[in-house]
Order: structure tokens, then sequence, then C-alpha cells
């Protein structure tokens, strides 16, 4: 590869960051640039819990030194939303009206926390945490050994679950169809689980589904959540675990195959000769399956990234079907996922 | 209690309202009881493009200078703004326009140069003008909304400049205004902060001072009005134009009067003429102006005339650079015209130190009888300080040595021989007063008279006369700073480099150096035995200016005999504490090492 390619990675997580390493490793003359709605640079959000309990801020979540980008010649354009690519004029618009023009572009946008409609008119009485921000405001609101109400438990909040119950605040887990997602368990499996999650103390409440979310009287809990049983309960946070959904609207219109999210062959390519996919947004081919499918969690996305950032600096491997991750419990009666696993 | 230290940058174009914004930034802060030191670059073309940049430093105590780094920068113009985004530290933000109206290709947003320890923070700039004041003028005002909202200043301080400020221009304005710095300003505070810029409270004023914040030349003009000034004369130029235009209003409402002259030659001879006439008199210049003057300059020397000159340097020579600052007109201010023409001169290190200098130079030309040189440069002319500026009136209403008794009959020596050198004194029309004055060397009468050993004699006399003034009370003739006792780099200053060379000083304390600073403010007379003793005191001496020739280590250099390090930049504006502070490092590393030897 000569020194005029430009590589534009959309997404800052492990995904885009990890194709970036390689990149540079493979092209060292190139251009390459990371653009991402984000303010910071690259951090951990596995790290995220460590604000419930440690006097830390953003700078202890980067996971490479500032000096990282610029020894590796690595622009981070932060703050800067993409609104459409051109796929034809290998070019992209950001929302500021500035046009970048690439020579490969690997989507790495990762996914969004999913909200349900049903759920959509209590969205600004609900926190999320897959930000620093959005973390920091619920360390800031919830008082010392709060209640939290979880809504659905993916594995982020499992994760999160487990954290706050050990620094001493209350946990309410409201199940859904999204309880233990990415993990597929199965329904025996489940009630095991169940066990597991009680068992570390949290509180688990099975088979109701949420009527209405208030804020909670002055002087009261913040937050108050009925059920369609009747039975009604107070919180100081409530805070949506329901899956994540690609975040790629702005590929619409590219005419780079799109399902739920984009599709990619097993080489990480697009249907676009010189866009391709990594991470939670893309849906790779599987042809054991004979279908597309989503692989998720730290150890898969970093794959993917090295993997695109290989293939588009001409190597020709593929990825290989990973068999699912299974959520267990250990020898501790402690329930585990190894999607929980990062460096 | 904990410490406020942040420097702001604004930048964008002239007409952007950058100069303006800076300026309300400012106040308020001042009002809001903080310290401030700020300085403004504006583009030397009077037309309405170039480049604006306002810094503004905020410190709970007063700073001496401008930090090299700024904790946050606006860009009102990314073209403008793009080459100073290095000049914002680690973990600083950059506030920018997030929705410009126009397309633009890559590299043309300012938020594709940010370095990756800077924060960006985008805000619809533009946008929120035009739905506040229905156009994008208010861009500036919508800027500082937000960022006082994020930084969570109060909004009084601002509400009442913003009200002031356009208040003439109608109600519909004013409001318009308040209204895009309140919208912004919501958006500010909602914003979650990432960076670590905090504000501290605000010190406690002294008693006995009111805090005000000016610029040098605002300084100055307020010294002028204080010692009594009674007649101005001057010829606008870049950058005293300001001492002449505050006057222009203030001096005549104090019943005194000011006249724009056709030039410069015509201020230097209605000054001198004015003070040979019994009033006080100035006139302010630039370089090109006072070497103009110089000649004008020798008839107020030899006829013992009092004259205040303010002379504000600039990048030279001839127009030079109009708009750049520099301390290259000393070896003119101190030397400048023909034969022996010693005269007095000062230069104001702060602020506050301009308007003391501007006030105790009346009472110094009248004491001493002769033109006195205020020298600054356009760093401290248009840098804005907070200051601490006396209750009571700190000049002498008159310092005239008047001729006490009239003897009738006998003539009068104007230039008499005395034992201080300063003859008695009488204004034109006294009584018994009459007397010669020419730009001749003359007798005690004050006749013409060329002989060797009277023209020794006045000479001897005119020299003799200044040196008391390094003696004058009330004025800071130099100082000494820092370590006292023998250290192992002392630096020398003078003018407004002074402030950068403070605050090296302090940098190099906190590693370890001993280091201590003197700052001489007379620099004709020089005060040459405190010279020479803190060369005594330092194992090394340095001696940074903004000039090529080294021209006050050149005087440095006449009166001391011991070897000391020159450090001289030329680049149009302030030194940079860094360069300093480097060059106090590599002295004190080899100070050790002489005296390891």
């Amino acid at each position: 590869m000569g020194s005029t390619q430009h590589y534009v990675i959309i997404g800052n997580g492990v995904a885009g960051n990890e194709a970036a390493f390689h990149l540079r490793q493979r092209d060292p003359e190139s251009r390459i640039t990371i653009i991402t709605a984000g303010r910071l640079l690259f951090y951990s959000r596995y790290e995220l819990p460590r604000l419930f309990h440690e006097n830390c801020d953003w700078r202890d979540f980067l996971v490479h030194p500032v000096e990282y980008y610029v020894d590796n010649r690595i622009n981070v354009r932060r703050n800067s939303f993409v609104t459409h690519v051109d796929a034809d004029r290998k070019k992209l618009m950001l929302a500021h009206k500035e046009e970048i023009h690439y020579s490969q572009l690997l989507v790495a946008s990762g996914g969004a926390s999913y909200l349900p409609a049903e759920l959509d008119e209590f969205a600004p009485l609900l926190n999320g945490f897959n930000l620093y921000s959005s973390a920091c405001k619920v360390r800031d609101i919830l008082p010392q050994k709060g209640k939290v109400v979880m809504l659905g438990g993916d594995v982020l909040g499992l994760d999160l679950a487990r954290n706050l119950v050990s620094d001493g605040y209350q946990v309410v887990l409201v199940t859904t169809e999204q309880t233990f997602w990415p993990h597929r368990v199965e329904s025996d499996e489940r009630a095991l689980f169940i066990g597991a999650l009680r068992d570390m103390g949290v509180e688990v409440i099975e088979g109701v589904k949420i009527e209405r979310i208030e804020q909670g009287a002055p002087g009261m809990s913040a937050r108050h959540i009925q059920f369609d049983n009747g039975r009604e309960i107070f919180a100081d946070v409530v805070m949506p675990f329901l899956g994540l959904l690609p975040a790629a609207d702005f590929m619409m219109g590219s005419g780079v195959d799109f399902e739920r999210g984009l599709l990619v062959s097993t080489n990480l390519r697009t249907t676009d000769q010189n866009i391709w996919a990594a991470g939670d947004v893309c849906q790779i081919w599987s042809p054991e399956e004979n279908q597309y499918r989503f692989y998720y969690g730290w150890k898969n996305v970093k794959k993917m990234g090295e993997i695109a950032a290989k293939n588009m600096t001409g190597e020709d491997i593929h990825w290989e079907t990973a068999t699912d991750q299974k959520l267990f419990i250990d020898k501790n009666r402690q329930l585990i996922s190894p999607y929980w696993e990062h460096d | 209690m904990k410490e406020t230290d942040i420097q702001l940058m604004f930048c964008g174009s002239a007409g952007d309202g950058t100069i303006a914004v800076g300026d309300i930034f400012k106040r308020a802060m001042a009002k809001a009881g903080y310290k401030v030191i700020a300085f403004d670059i504006y583009p030397p073309e009077i037309r309405g493009f170039g480049k604006c940049i306002s810094r503004v430093r905020v410190t709970s105590r007063q700073a001496y200078s401008l930090k090299q780094e700024s904790d946050l920068l606006v860009s009102l113009n990314d073209s403008y703004a793009i080459p100073h985004v290095p000049e914002v530290r680690d973990f600083g933000s950059v506030i920018y326009d997030n929705a410009p109206i126009t397309s633009m290709a890559e590299g043309e947003h300012i938020s594709g140069h940010l370095l990756p320890g800077q924060l960006p923070y985008g805000l619809r700039i533009r946008e929120i003008s035009d739905q506040t004041t229905g156009g994008s003028k208010s861009k500036n005002i919508v800027a500082l909304g937000y960022l006082a909202g994020l930084l969570g200043i109060k909004q009084e301080p601002f509400h009442q400049i913003i009200g002031d400020k356009f208040r003439h221009k109608g109600s519909a304005i004013s409001e318009s205004n308040l209204l895009a710095f309140d919208t912004a300003y919501a958006e500010g505070a909602s914003t979650f902060r990432l960076d670590f810029i905090e504000l501290g409270a605000p010190e406690r004023q002294e008693i006995g001072s009111k805090v005000q914040m000016m610029t040098g030349n605002a300084a100055v003009v307020r010294g002028c009005l204080d010692a009594g000034l009674d007649c101005f004369f001057g010829y606008p130029i870049t950058p005293a134009t300001s001492i002449m235009e505050r006057l222009a209003t203030e001096l005549p409402r104090r019943g005194g009067r000011l006249l724009q002259t056709e030039d410069e030659i015509s201020a230097i001879a209605a000054t001198i003429g004015a003070g040979y006439a019994g009033v006080r008199a100035a006139t302010a210049t630039s370089g090109p102006g006072l070497a103009l003057m110089v000649e004008m300059l020798g008839l107020g020397v030899i006829g013992e005339v009092p004259a205040v000159i303010f002379c504000s340097q600039r990048g030279g020579p001839s127009t030079g650079m109009p708009t750049k600052t520099e301390q290259s007109d000393l070896h003119l201010a101190v030397y400048g015209g023909a034969g022996d023409a010693q005269r007095i001169v000062l230069a104001p290190t702060n602020v506050e130190g301009a308007y003391r200098c501007a006030g105790k130079a009346f009472e110094m030309a009248e004491k001493y009888q002769t033109p006195v040189i205020v020298l600054l440069d356009l760093y401290l002319s248009n840098r804005y300080e907070t200051v601490l500026l006396p209750r009571q009136n700190p000049f002498e209403a008159d310092s005239v040595k008047h001729r006490s008794n009239v003897e009738r009959g006998v003539p009068y020596k104007r230039f008499a021989f005395t034992d201080d050198s300063v003859s008695p004194r009488t204004i034109p029309g006294e009584e018994g007063g009459i007397h010669v004055i020419t730009g001749l060397e003359h007798n005690e009468l004050g006749r013409p008279n060329d002989q060797s050993d009277m023209h020794t004699r006045m000479s001897e006399k005119r020299h003799k006369k200044l040196l008391a003034a390094l003696d004058h009370p009330g004025i800071t003739i130099h100082k000494r700073f820092g370590d006292q006792g023998r250290v192992d780099v002392g630096i020398l200053g003078w003018g407004s480099t002074v402030g950068e060379i403070l605050e090296a000083m302090l940098m190099a304390q906190a590693e370890g150096i001993s280091c201590s600073v003197m700052k001489v403010v007379m620099l004709s007379p020089l005060p040459n035995e405190p010279i020479r003793s803190f060369f005594d005191d330092c194992a090394e001496v340095l001696i940074p200016e903004l000039n090529y020739e080294g021209q006050f280590a050149n005087l440095v250099a006449s009166a001391v005999s011991k070897p000391f390090t020159r450090l001289n930049r030329v680049p149009g504006v302030p030194m940079q504490v860094a360069d300093i502070l480097e060059q106090i490092r590599r002295l004190a590393g080899r100070a050790k090492s002489s005296n390891a030897a």
C-alpha cells in the first residue's frame, strides 16, 4: 500500500481502535482518521463501574495515553456526526457540513441501547450507562445504599448489577426477554441463573410488565414504578438494559446492503468494495448457518477490527464462526459471562 | 480556598466581535472580584478583516503575565483559530460552531485540528444567534453565554456589562443580546463537562485601595489626571493613540486643554512651551514620533524645561510593525538627540506602574526641570490588568522650585549654579523674573556663552541634578524579587517583559533553582550601585529584552564590568516564559558546575 491511502473509521470503540492499530502497523505512511460522536478518546466502558467506589475520572479509563495518538498519527475526530456516506464518490459528510474523502472506510459504529416503543414515553425518566457522562450522572444522583431498578438485564446490566451490589447498593431486576442478552439461555437454565442472581443479592421480579414510570414525590424516592399486576416500587434510578441495536442510520442511502446491521461477507467487506464493517454494527455471513448473524463481546469485536484492518491492507482473512459464548455459574455460585472479559 | 488560574483565548476575524467579547468577559470577571490580566492582538490594517485574538487570564491573586498555554479557546472563525489550537493545554477545551451555514472541505473545520488531549465543545453558535437576534452578529455573545454557563459563572455581571454595552443601540438590541447570552448560557450549564477548568472564590480586596481594571494607556491617563495635567498635545500613532483619545474626553472635564497638532514636532514643541509657561504638559507618541521629537527634546534639556513624553514602543525601525510589541526605542529615549542631553527615562513594568510612573513623571519633570520620558510598549499599553489604586491621590500637586524672593534690580539667574544643581525658577510674567532661554549654551542668566569652562559647568549641572531623581520619593526605581542574598541566577529586566521574567522565576524556584529578579524602572539615570550589588549576589546574570541589540544590556554593560548573558528576541509578541525559563535552567547548571569546580 502506498502513502496516499486515507483510512477512515467510523466508531471509536474496540473494533475501530483495534483496526486503527493494525492499519498503522501495516501501512505506516497512510492517513488514519477515526470519527466519533463522543467527545473522549477511546476509553474502557467495562471500567465505568469503578466510578461508584473510586475517586477517578475519564482519564483513568483511557485505553491508550494521549501520546499514543500523536505517535501513531491517528486523528480522532471527536464530537463529529456522520450524516451520510456517498459510496460512489468515496466520501462522507459530517453534520457540520465538512466532507471527508476516504480510500477505504471501516464502519465500526457499534450499537445503541435498545428501548422498546412501549417505554419511549418514559425515556426522560430513565438513565443509561453506556457513556462516561451517563455513568457519572447515575453516580451523582444515586444516594448511598440507594436503589436501582434495572429493566431487562443484558450482560452489561448484569455486570453493573454485581458491582453495585458489592458496593452496597440495592438492585432490583425486572426481567424481560432481553435478560441475559446476548446469551441464548434455555428455559431450564434460566431458573438457575435467576437463582444465582438472587444469591448475589439482586432482587428479581419476574413476569410483570411496566405500566407506568413517574417522577417521585418531593422528599420521596426519585422514581415510582407501577407494574401491570398492580405492584409498585420506588427507586432512585431506573436503568434499561435491553440489548443493543446497530447504530448505522447514516449508511441508509449509501447503497450498501443493510438488514438489521450492515451485511458483510466473511472477510468483513460490505457490498461496496471500499467499505468494511466490524463490531456490533455488522452481521457476518455464516456459511454453516446459511444466514447473517451478529457476534458480540469484547474478544469477538476486537478480532473483527484486526481482520478488517488486515483485509483493508491486502490480506484475505476470513471470520471463523465462533461457538456461542455460554453464561455459567462458577464454583462460588457466581454468575459469570465470558462477555465480561476484557483487556 | 481553591486558587483560580485560568486563561481563555477568543479568536476570530475583525468584525466578529472578538475583542469586544474578550472585553466583556474580563470586565465581568473583574466585577466578580477576580484578578485579570489580558492582552488583545488585532490586525495592522484598519479594515474589516484580519485576525483578532483576545487572551484573558483570570486569577485569585494578580498574575505577572499571560500564560503560554490557554485553558480554553473560543473560535469565532475557524480559519484564524486553527493555528492557535496547539496553544491550548492538554485536557483544555475548544468551543466552536458545530452548525456552520456553508459546506466545507476537509480540514476547514476546527474540530479536525484538535489535539488528542484537548476537549471539543461544539455549539450551534450561528443558529442561536439567528434565533435570538435575527442575525449572526451576536455569535460572540452566544459563545460568551455558553462559556459562562459551562464554567458556572454567575450571569449578573455579564448582564450588567452587556446591557451597558448595547444600551446606546436601543433596548431591542440590548434585550436580544441578553436573550442570546441567556439561551447559550442555559446550553452551557446543561452540557456535561469533561474539562478540569475550575474557578475558585476571588480574593478579598485590600482595605484602603480600590480595584479597577484598565490598560496601561488608561493607567497613564489616570496618572496624568491625578497628577494635575493641564495641557496635552499629541499626534495619533499606534499604540499611543488611546492616551490622547481618552484625554480628549476627560481632560476638558477637569478644566484642561488638549490639542491635536499637525505632527509630532509641533506636539513636543507645544509641550515644552506649555512647560515653560508653568503648566503641567505632556505628549504621547511611539518610536517614529519620538524620533521626530528628539531635536526639540534637546531644547527642553538645555532650557531646563519640564515636559513629559509618553512613548509606547512598537516594532521598528521606521513604520515597522505598528501593531506588534517591542522594546527597541530605549537607545533613542536615553541617548537620542544632539549633544549630551541626559534626561530622565522611566519604564513601568505593569499597569499599576504605568499609573505611578505617569504621575511621578510630572513631579520629576518639575522638580529636576527636565524632560521625562515614560517608555511603555504595545504589550503594556494595551494589556488589561486589575489594579489596586490608592484612594488618596499619591502625587504632589506642585513640585516647582520657585524663586523665593524677588530682588529688585538684581538680574535673575535662571540657570544659577546651586548645591543641588537645580536653579530657582520663575514662571513667565512673574515680576523680576525676566530671563532668556534659547537652544544655545548659556551662562547663569541664560545669555549665549560658548566658553569651555561654562559649557563644562553647565553640562555637569544638567547631569548632576538628575542623580537626585534616583531617590525620588513614592516611586519604585528598582526592586528585587525572589531569593535574597547569594543566588545562582539573577535576572535583570525592564518594561513589560518583567512580567514574563517573574513568572519564569517562580517556575524556576519551584524547580529548586535559587534565583532572583531585579526590575529596573529608572533607565536614565541608571541606578548603578543597586545593579552592581545585584551582580555581586548572582553567580550568573541574564538580561532578557524584546530587541535585537540588547539595548538595556548595553546600558548595564556601561555600568557594570562583569559578564552576563543576553536574551534578545524580536517576535513582535511578548517574550515566552518558557524561553526565559530555559535560559535560567542553563545558567543554573553552569553556576552549579562552577561552584563544584
